[in-house]
């Protein structure tokens, strides 16, 4: 097939098609059609174009600019040769091939909280879009034009809202945010065709509930198992978030990973990351659905690197956990209670003088997505070795943030795990700071990432190496992206406002 | 009352205009100045409170779109961003010199992006920091920030010990030398700070040209690609680094090998014995 025929083929293939449900069982590959790429959330591709032994000609295929002050922290789709991507308050639809916009839709003016923005979802021809005043707003994909736009909390209370709906189905889950007040968490399955509320599961009690936690959030984007029929979902930090003593106990389900039915929202197990978190660490990282053997026994692993410096190896048929261990600093655990969970010490807590913490309240890694490659079988992640000091006193009361913390210390690296022992196969500088960079692999044996100073990197996954590089101006704060569409593999990074699409010379 | 007066200018009151500095220290000249006028007083101060309140309306919505998250939403403190009602800075800010000087050009290397906002939505921004400081200031207890009363737990025997054992401190440090009145420059928690990782401590690096030759002076600019200095001059200079050879003397780093061996009372303990060096 010439170039151009191929170009027909998919054009005339895209009209219309969207993202019918069953497809994000097995995405095709001119397609990145969900948050993670997959319902894995391994975030490797089985693309092979782009080689280590090619990669050095590696060279721009375009740039787009959205013009805005705020940074990309949203993973795009790609569907039918559209890309879709957000900043907070506002949706691109961009043509993947060249780089040239398509339309752009631009929430009203709203006083939600403007942190970000992680990007939309797609079920049939519609995208899902959260606001910072807490709305999912259901766009038609070929126009933007707003179809619904439903409520799904009180911004006024406190809530706001980032993070991509996953897609299961007819339900489309989303998830929520807010720290600063004492909320409970929860997850809502909301009818991609109408807007109504399917269920909703809560991750803490209610507000006010004497010696209860709340908290609890739920801002990241989940993943699946379709044979299992259960979706595998993070919560964050109780609240108040430093002062631990006005909510006594594990604070259940806060720092969790937890497995709920996607059809009824029913609990069907937890693992408590942190109980009785008092540093802020959100065990919201994506839940990573690997198969493979552990410990020469074939299993059905989740796979977390937590926040709070942990990675957690869990059989995800039943939550049993198969290995603990820091992937880097940790200091405020005195061992593992009989479900593998970090036990807190309590001299850790913060206190009116201070406690030294690792890691600092950024935590051992954040929200950015890691990668698992199958042939390696190295987990890959943007660690953040760091210190932090604590704070909380009396005065501090027992109402939202509750203290005070402020980082000492911190850099940036990509660290290989072996999934089997937790050893750290390789490590690669990142930089001072933070990086904050996602993580994509390629099944040629290619790490794409960035550093801590703006550099787009591709790694050998084997063993870290750089094999090419390009400056971007200002660190990536997404995840990095690959598709093929016409027979040629881009791979989408973003820096600052801009989006910048990689390729081989044609 | 700064932000009071620039709200007065947008409605045209050439005499206020004619006043800024004054007036941004103390409201209550202005009736001296005018007390010529009465009506035309009352009518200002009137204008000025009402403009004020409005600043701070205006600012509100910017604040928690763009600021808050940092911050935090009353401004006191966040995620990752100082409680600005407690900031030095904010103390010291008359209309708006000092806080919009931070929000147009950010604080790159502490993580704050600079942001580009209209005069109007700045103003509006600096009111509602000064509002959130006021109320803050007015609030009984519930504060979130660290006093230092609050970093006086430690032993200062103790720490003079560890300054010279198990820290070893005085490997690098003198308290008649470079630690000398330490105390009187930095207190509290920016003491604390600096003692655990000195954030600005610089570093040499002398870099090996293929000629032979080589340049020395402080590094200025380091990833995995270029390596760049200052020379005596001042001068910025940088290279590729698959082109040279460089050497990097950071003094400072032995700081972060510590962290993982103070126990808390090592650095309450030490923090005491600092204090002293005044």
């Amino acid at each position: 097939m010439t170039r151009f025929m191929q170009f027909l083929f998919v054009a005339g293939a895209a009209v219309s098609q969207g993202v019918d449900p069953a497809m994000l069982l097995k995405p095709p590959a001119d397609s990145w059609p969900a948050y993670h790429g997959d319902y894995s959330g391994r975030r490797h591709s089985a693309l092979t174009q782009i080689t280590p032994q090619n990669v050095g000609q590696l060279g721009l295929a375009w740039a787009y600019q959205t013009g805005q002050v705020q940074q990309i922290k949203c993973s795009p789709l790609l569907v039918d040769g559209v890309l879709y991507i957000t900043v907070t308050d506002n949706v691109y639809a961009v043509d993947a091939r060249s780089g040239h916009q398509l339309w752009h839709y631009a929430y009203p003016p709203n006083k939600g909280f403007h942190i970000g923005s992680r990007g939309v979802s797609m079920y049939k021809d519609w995208l899902y879009f959260m606001t910072p005043d807490s709305h999912l707003i259901c766009l038609n994909a070929s126009d933007g034009k707003v179809r619904w736009n439903v409520v799904v909390a009180d911004s006024l209370k406190g809530y706001w809202t980032t993070m991509s709906p996953l897609i299961v189905r007819n339900h489309v889950i989303v998830g929520v945010s807010g720290d600063f007040d004492n909320l409970t968490g929860f997850l809502k399955s909301i009818d991609p065709e109408t807007g109504a509320t399917q269920w909703r599961w809560d991750s803490t009690p209610p507000a006010g509930t004497p010696d209860a936690t709340t908290g609890g959030m739920t801002w990241m984007t989940g993943t699946y198992d379709p044979a299992l029929n259960l979706v595998y979902w993070g919560t964050g930090n109780p609240t108040p978030v430093l002062n631990g003593k006005a909510r006594p106990g594990d604070d259940l389900y806060t720092c969790s990973i937890v497995a709920l039915n996607p059809d009824t929202g029913k609990l069907a197990w937890s693992f408590q990351a942190s109980p009785h978190d008092t540093h802020d660490w959100d065990a919201v990282e994506t839940p990573v659905l690997v198969d493979r053997d552990f410990a020469g026994k074939p299993r059905k692993m989740l796979m977390q690197t937590s926040r709070n410096g942990y990675f957690f190896v869990l059989d995800r048929t039943n939550g049993e956990s198969l290995l603990t261990i820091p992937f880097g600093p940790v200091n405020w655990s005195t061992g593992l209670d009989k479900k593998g969970q970090p036990i807190p010490n309590p001299a850790k807590e913060p206190a009116p003088d201070g406690r030294l913490i690792a890691p600092n309240e950024g935590g051992l890694t954040n929200y950015r997505s890691p990668s698992f490659d199958p042939k390696t079988g190295l987990f890959i992640v943007d660690s953040h070795p760091s210190y932090g000091i604590y704070f909380a006193k009396p005065a501090d009361g027992s109402f939202g943030w509750a203290g005070a913390d402020y980082d000492v210390w911190a850099k940036a690296e990509l660290d290989a795990i072996d999934y089997q022992t937790g050893k750290i196969r390789w490590k690669h500088e990142l930089g001072p700071n933070g990086a904050g960079a996602g993580v994509l692999t390629t099944e040629s044996g290619l790490i794409f990432t960035g550093d801590a100073l703006g550099n787009v990197l591709a790694l050998r996954t084997s063993d870290g190496k750089t094999l090419w590089h390009a400056g971007a101006g200002s660190p990536m704060q997404s995840s990095p992206i690959t598709y093929e569409l016409d027979g040629r593999q881009y791979v989408v990074t973003s820096a600052g406002g801009v989006l910048f699409s990689w390729a081989l010379p044609q | 009352m700064s932000s009071s007066i620039q709200g007065a200018e947008k409605i045209a009151l050439p005499m206020v205009t004619a006043l800024p500095e004054l007036a941004q220290t103390c409201l209550c000249y202005i009736p001296v100045f005018m007390g010529f006028h009465n009506r035309l007083f009352w009518g200002l101060l009137m204008t000025a409170a009402l403009a004020a309140a409005q600043d701070v309306d205006r600012g509100a919505p910017i604040f928690m779109q763009q600021c808050a998250f940092c911050h935090g939403r009353d401004a006191a403190g966040g995620e990752d961003g100082p409680d600005l009602t407690r900031s030095k800075l904010v103390a010291a800010d008359v209309h708006g010199d000092k806080i919009g000087v931070v929000i147009r050009e950010g604080r790159p290397e502490k993580g704050m992006p600079r942001f580009t906002l209209s005069d109007s939505e700045i103003t509006g921004l600096v009111a509602f920091i000064h509002d959130a400081k006021a109320k803050a200031e007015a609030l009984v207890g519930g504060r979130r920030g660290v006093d230092v009363a609050d970093l006086q737990t430690g032993n200062q025997e103790a720490g003079q010990k560890y300054f010279n054992g198990a820290g070893k401190c005085s490997t690098c440090h003198s308290p008649t030398g470079d630690l000398a009145g330490v105390a009187k420059r930095f207190e509290g928690l920016k003491l604390e700070q600096r003692m655990l990782y000195p954030n600005d401590a610089k570093s040499k690096v002398t870099v090996t040209l293929r000629s032979g030759q080589s340049v020395t002076g402080e590094l200025a600019y380091q990833d995995e690609f270029t390596i760049g200095l200052r020379d005596s001059a001042r001068r910025y200079r940088s290279w590729p680094t698959s082109m040279v050879k460089f050497s990097i003397d950071a003094p400072a780093e032995v700081h972060v090998e510590l962290l993982s061996k103070y126990s808390d009372d090592d650095i309450h303990n030490l923090m005491a014995y600092l204090q002293t060096l005044r």
